[in-house]
């Protein structure tokens, strides 16, 4: 350890050497600002060695690398300042040392954030639920992606659009090449579908009357001619639409030349045109033209507009969830999408289509985290909830989904994703609710008449995947709450801690209140479990799926669902709770501004965005959580709108 | 009838699918001697078997150490292959303990690679080397027509954890093929089993192979590399993993040879047991079993033994759940929750008792793999004999989450070169890298260093 503190300091002596070459704040940094981390923080813990906490403050040599970890800088200051760091028993930093410590990490951050940054979005291929929204579009074929391809890992916010998560494995490219056949041959199956794609008008050309006299005029190459334009007639508009751009001259000529190579192997017949074409659509279903999107860069390191096709893609997979549509590829053409006026009808166009129905679904059913309830892994216990049905789950996801595109569409108010005076059931779901009147099985808006349910705290999907299998947790219902809705999760547990004797005894001999405040008893579980527990036990009235309950069964003791925030707010049962959710809707606001912009971009949101998600909550308390106003807001932001060219060292990278 | 029933007739009828069935010669040319023949080509295999959560402590450990020793209360369904066992206490993943992280996913992706992994929720996905079966799977995977296989039983976990900073992907990890990349794994019986040995099934493969599959293949290579040109550093790399994926699966699907060597390996043994496994699985289908867990086990465990035995491959890894799985165990006797929630036990005797059983059933199915294996025969030789099965969590107690003294078994004797029916004691923090290398040697793969080893564990080998 002192060895390789020896080192170090060999290395400043160097770095001073060469110090003249960098800017006087740099040098200030290492001449005043760094020692004070390195005798605080380094030194006994924070070091490449150690790693206390998994950090390593060592490698923060340059001032560009703590703007990029700015999050992380934010929350140390944040520690400083509260005095849980330095440690108990590890020497205070001076009054002095504190100031400028504080002075000049605060400059370094306002620094990066002055400067515009839309962050890097790479590459990514289509998660498998823009794949099977992409197919559909293009070919009318309802394909299921869900059987099909493994479930895609998420990252950043939370979803599976995450550009650095969507892996291509030789495992994925098989299933592709099998997608493609299956996806070619139902649509081929299907008149309408087919013709949609190849219209008889395409091959009028190639009627054998016009062939003959074709043929007579210019002989075989007049044939071979009528055949290429036909098949260019169809395999253009299709290949532009997967590719969502404008074909270059080499891929047309390629397309067009594989069709040709195949026709000629195909043998003669009525079908000889369209099975050619049907081989044609499987290359474009397999090209990374249209399982990748990616954006081309240009030779500069200042920000710049993406181009209008891009443009096209990155709205039209923000809120369909798949390709652009025909309209919106000629708005792309004609450039309209840089004019923000045009580019602000295009979201309210595209939110009237129901495609935007897709967003709701990929966004809430992650969001909410109530897409896990229909994987194996989280299974109900049957025996103890035998109304719990397959079909029952699906309408409670449905519900969530359904509520959400209609605050997101027609009410336009996202903040009753808090709190309403309606939902949507059909009657299993209304049963289960105990709700009456409601008849069939298609899901329709209910008013309700008691404050049960309305909003998604009321939602059995939602109570459902925050519960254990075998009964309610509260911790997860308080942990959801504070990570879903307010967007402040706890922090992780404290390693190592120690076994409460009275922990010990069974679980059968006391409430899950008196369990958890036994837990609670540790001062390193309190800061965060006081909280979330509360939160938690407010909604101890709904049971493991969603039911409405007075007492615990079979013990029948009454539920206490009162509890008291942090902040002082107390509440007693879930009604009070939605009143002071909505009274922290600052928080609401930023939390969904932060996944909407994660989800939009594909990327982690991270301390360079902090200006953008800011306003975009400032946009949400200001327009009365308008979804539109907002929708508009996200696509206008700068990081939606520009992008930077990916460098070609990436310098944090070590 | 409850499924603990259901899973037991099945599991008859696994066990009667595999006795003795005539050995059929078809495979070794003519005029050599069956078992020296195999003797000098039947390759070795690898399988690892990760299972989440950590194990009760005290009914893990058997009693007595070396050669002489008494199978624990959990351990006792390996009763039939005690000595093929070897049962290793004390082993570390020594890098991955960076206290003041994450319980988990910090220890379980790293299972196999033994380095500290990066905190990221996406960003810079590191697990900072790649895994040992994917070290192996570079070695031998060229002869087979898959590399290696991974199966699991839940999908990849959805999500962020916000309270620890990490993806989930981390804790649904376990093979790495780079230190950026995880190898997806395959969870659906059908869809597995059909990857492999839809062509040797009668009926199973829909009309004849697509004639043009490696002109289409060829076309859109050639987009790939066209877009290759235009692109930054980051972007390149993804058209790359394009490149090699269609690349791998040309070698695969488009290049007769392969195919046809494939084809080859299977014995009219091989196929018996491929035709019955294909009836359990359309009945596993038809009635809907997706609920029963056991059932589902097996059923991979089938698909893996076969892809084994058939040398679709010479590498395997399983999950049995991901890291924080809360899979509910109520179908077990005696047991009214789910996994993680009773791992965390708090030395409370009931949770203690589930946690037991729990971990019981684990060991279950893993004597139903080992079993499969012990029937399938190579010339005079078990399949057992030829492979080596790791089992084991990358956490000791689920209540403790510390990385020390980590469950590990490791079964069959790859061939003569691991000296099994061992119950060894290391001293305290011994890396398991340092089995890993023992491990890679057996397997006759070169290496001298793994992760944080410092020796090898020569006390496995033969």
């Amino acid at each position: 350890m002192r060895r390789f503190a020896l080192l170090i300091l060999l290395g400043l002596g160097l770095q001073s050497l060469l110090a003249a070459n960098y800017p006087a704040d740099q040098r200030h940094y290492w001449r005043v600002v760094q020692p004070i981390l390195r005798k605080h923080c380094n030194e006994a813990c924070h070091n490449a060695d150690d790693k206390k906490g998994g950090l390593n403050l060592e490698k923060y040599d340059f001032i560009r690398r703590i703007q990029a970890d700015g999050e992380l800088f934010t929350d140390l200051m944040r520690q400083i300042e509260d005095g849980s760091m330095p440690p108990q028993g590890r020497p205070r930093l001076t009054a002095m040392e504190k100031d400028t410590l504080f002075t000049y990490i605060k400059k370094y951050l306002n620094d990066a954030l002055s400067v515009a940054n839309p962050g890097l979005i790479p590459p990514r291929r289509l998660s498998r639920r823009e794949y099977q929204y992409a197919v559909e579009d293009l070919t009318g074929y309802a394909f299921s992606a869900r059987a099909f391809f493994p479930k895609d890992p998420s990252g950043g916010e939370g979803f599976d659009n995450y550009a650095k998560t969507l892996y291509i494995t030789p495992l994925l490219m098989e299933r592709y090449l099998e997608a493609a056949e299956m996806i070619v041959e139902e649509t081929a199956c299907s008149v309408e579908n087919w013709e949609r794609i190849v219209p008889k008008t395409s091959k009028k050309q190639l009627r054998p009357l016009a062939l003959w006299w074709a043929k007579l005029w210019g002989g075989e190459a007049a044939s071979r001619k009528a055949r290429r334009s036909a098949a260019q007639d169809v395999l253009f508009p299709f290949a532009t639409r997967a590719y969502r751009r404008i074909l270059l001259p080499a891929e047309e000529e390629q397309l067009l030349s594989f069709f040709e190579e195949v026709y000629t192997q195909l043998p003669k017949g009525k079908h000889r045109f369209d099975d050619g074409i049907a081989e044609a659509l499987k290359v474009i279903l397999v090209s990374p033209n249209f399982l990748i999107r990616q954006e081309g860069d240009q030779p500069t390191d200042i920000p710049y507009l993406v181009n209008d096709f891009e443009m096209a893609s990155r709205l039209s997979f923000f809120l369909w969830s798949s390709l652009p549509d025909d309209q919106l590829l000629e708005a792309a053409y004609r450039q309209e999408l840089r004019d923000t006026t045009l580019l602000k009808a295009q979201v309210e166009r595209m939110l009237e289509s129901p495609k935007a129905k897709r967003m709701a679904e990929s966004f809430a059913a992650q969001w909410l985290d109530i897409d896990k309830l229909s994987e194996p892994s989280h299974n109900v216990d049957a025996d103890k909830f035998p109304t719990y049905t397959p079909e029952l789950e699906g309408y409670m996801q449905e519900e969530a989904i359904a509520y959400f595109y209609h605050t997101l569409t027609e009410s336009q108010n996202l903040l009753e994703l808090l709190n309403g005076n309606y939902t949507f059931l059909n009657r299993p779901l209304a049963e289960h609710y105990g709700i009456e009147g409601v008849e069939g099985l298609s899901l329709r808006k209910v008013s309700l008449s008691s404050e049960h349910r309305g909003g998604i705290l009321g939602m059995a999907s939602v109570l459902t995947a925050s519960s254990l299998p075998t009964r309610t947790s509260p911790v997860l219902r308080g942990k959801w709450v504070l990570e879903k809705v307010l967007g402040t999760p706890a922090k992780a547990p404290p390693p190592d801690v120690p076994e409460l004797e009275a922990a010990k005894k069974t679980h059968e001999e006391m409430t899950l209140r008196e369990l958890l405040e036994i837990h609670r008893e540790d001062p390193a579980c309190m800061g965060c479990h006081q909280e979330m527990d509360d939160l938690g036990f407010a909604l101890e009235n709904y049971d493991a799926i969603g039911r409405w309950r007075e007492n615990y069964t079979p013990q029948l003791a009454k539920i206490d669902a009162s509890g008291t925030l942090k902040s002082g707010e107390s509440f007693d049962g879930p009604s009070e709770l939605k009143s002071v959710l909505q009274g922290k809707k600052h928080l609401f606001a930023k939390n969904l501004a932060q996944k909407f912009l994660g989800f939009a971009l594909g990327r982690s949101i991270n301390f360079k965005d902090y200006k953008t998600v800011q306003s975009l909550a400032d946009t949400l308390l200001e327009e009365d959580f308008n979804s539109e106003k907002f929708l508009q807001a996200v696509v206008m932001s700068y990081p939606f709108r520009y992008k930077i060219s990916d460098p070609v060292v990436v310098e944090d990278d070590f | 009838m409850s499924k603990h029933q259901i899973s037991r007739r099945t599991m008859l009828q696994g066990l009667g699918a595999c006795m003795a069935l005539p050995f059929l010669e078809a495979m070794v040319p003519s005029g050599i001697d069956p078992a020296r023949y195999y003797e000098k080509n039947s390759p070795k295999r690898m399988a690892i078997f990760y299972f989440p959560n950590g194990v009760r402590e005290d009914k893990w450990t058997p009693k007595g150490w070396g050669t002489n020793f008494e199978l624990s209360p959990t351990l006792k369904p390996l009763e039939p292959f005690k000595k093929d066992l070897l049962i290793l206490s004390e082993l570390k993943n020594n890098l991955v303990d960076v206290r003041g992280t994450d319980g988990h996913y910090t220890k379980t992706a790293p299972f196999l690679s033994c380095f500290n992994i990066t905190k990221t929720t996406g960003a810079n996905i590191n697990v900072n080397g790649i895994s040992m079966d994917q070290l192996a799977a570079q070695h031998v995977g060229k002869q087979t027509l898959f590399p290696s296989l991974e199966y699991a039983i839940d999908p990849v976990k959805g999500g962020v954890d916000s309270n620890v900073g990490y993806t989930r992907l981390y804790g649904s990890s376990i093979s790495w093929s780079s230190p950026n990349q995880p190898c997806p794994r395959e969870i659906d019986p059908v869809y597995a089993f059909n990857r492999l040995f839809r062509r040797v099934i009668p009926g199973k493969s829909q009309g004849a192979e697509n004639p043009f599959k490696k002109s289409i293949l060829d076309i859109v290579m050639q987009d790939a590399k066209r877009l290759n040109k235009h692109l930054g550093a980051a972007d390149q790399n993804k058209m790359s993993e394009y490149l090699e994926s269609v690349r791998s699966v040309e070698k695969r699907l488009v290049s007769d040879d392969k195919l046809k060597d494939f084809e080859a390996n299977i014995t009219p043994d091989i196929k018996k047991e491929l035709l019955r496994l294909n009836v359990r699985i359309e009945d596993y289908v038809a009635l809907n079993a997706g609920v029963d867990i056991t059932t589902k086990v097996r059923l991979m465990m089938d698909i893996n033994a076969l892809a084994l035995w058939s040398d679709a491959t010479r590498v395997t890894s399983f999950m049995f759940g991901n890291s924080v799985s809360n899979r509910n165990f109520t179908f077990l006797d005696g047991v009214t929750g789910n996994h993680h929630t009773i791992s965390h036990h708090r030395d409370n005797a009931n949770l203690l008792d589930m946690y037991a059983r729990i971990n019981y059933w684990h060991t279950e199915q893993f004597a139903y793999f080992l079993d499969r294996l012990s029937q399938m025969k190579e010339g005079e030789k078990s399949l057992l004999e030829q492979s080596m099965v790791l089992y084991g969590s990358s956490l000791r107690d689920g209540n403790r989450h510390r990385p020390t003294n980590l469950p590990i078994v490791v079964a069959g004797q790859a061939g003569g070169s691991l000296k099994t029916g061992q119950n060894l004691n290391f001293p305290k923090e011994t890396p398991l890298a340092n089995l890993y290398v023992a491990m890679l040697q057996a397997f006759d793969i070169p290496v001298e260093r793994f992760g944080d080893s410092d020796r090898v564990l020569h006390e496995v080998l033969a």
